[in-house]
């Protein structure tokens, strides 16, 4: 329920699967507003090989900053390869709002590589979530790519770590 | 004392109709998102954000994947 001046945010989730090439999908939103219904639109490039993209490789392609026991894991590093032959600016374009803020260089030179980083928020270290960045290169065809970014977190009940301690 | 009821009147008429024609509306002002580069078997998510710009509360029922 939204009162009249009111915000909300609306997260949609898709699933690429095994789907190929560029896919669009068009959630409805159904209110008391009544037909017809609005839409928000998604759209994708969805790779079946993401470790031979052009004009930039990103790598690993898909982050796990998932956590198994008391180490706290609350960062990832990843590597932008430039494989054309002019050199990239990179902007960010979203982020895992309230989840992680993520670094990226802003400039790659042609056939050179670069490190992104992603910081995982304190307020998320103790949950499990898929979330996703996107950034977007200033190529003739404005490039964008969207790295997945997932977190598992199991940790060992509290009296099994005494047990352990002792 | 009458110029008083008629003015009353027709400022609790003038609401009524006021509330008739309230409406709720969502506006969405950045409706679409482009992913570019996904990799196959992985979950992405974008965030939109919904306005309600009616003068009627809105009520978000369903969303229904497109």
């Amino acid at each position: 329920m939204l009162a009249v001046g009111d915000s909300t945010r609306l997260e949609i989730i898709f699933s690429t699967k095994r789907y190929t090439n560029r896919i669009t999908k068009r959630p409805r939103i159904e209110t008391n507003e009544g037909p017809p219904d609005k839409n928000v639109t998604i759209i994708s490039q969805v790779v079946r090989r993401p470790d031979s993209t052009y004009p930039v490789i990103v790598k690993p392609y898909k982050l796990d900053v998932s956590q198994f026991g008391e180490k706290v894991r609350d960062e990832m590093k990843f590597t932008l390869t430039n494989v054309s032959e002019t050199n990239l600016t990179v902007t960010l374009v979203d982020e895992p709002y309230g989840y992680a803020t993520v670094q990226l260089p802003e400039v790659i030179e042609a056939g050179k590589s670069a490190e992104g980083i992603i910081h995982l928020n304190a307020d998320a270290l103790d949950q499990s979530f898929e979330k996703s960045f996107t950034f977007e290169l200033d190529d003739e065809q404005t490039s964008r790519f969207t790295v997945p970014v997932k977190r598992t977190v199991r940790k060992p009940p509290a009296s099994a770590a005494q047990t352990t301690g002792q | 004392m009458k110029k008083v009821l008629i003015t009353t009147l027709l400022f609790v008429g003038l609401l009524a109709v006021a509330s008739a024609n309230a409406a709720p509306r969502l506006t969405v002002p950045v409706s679409e998102f482009d992913f570019g580069y996904v990799p196959q078997n992985s979950n992405v998510s974008h965030t939109f954000w919904l306005h309600s710009t009616g003068d009627d509360t809105l009520r978000i029922l369903n969303v229904k994947p497109g």
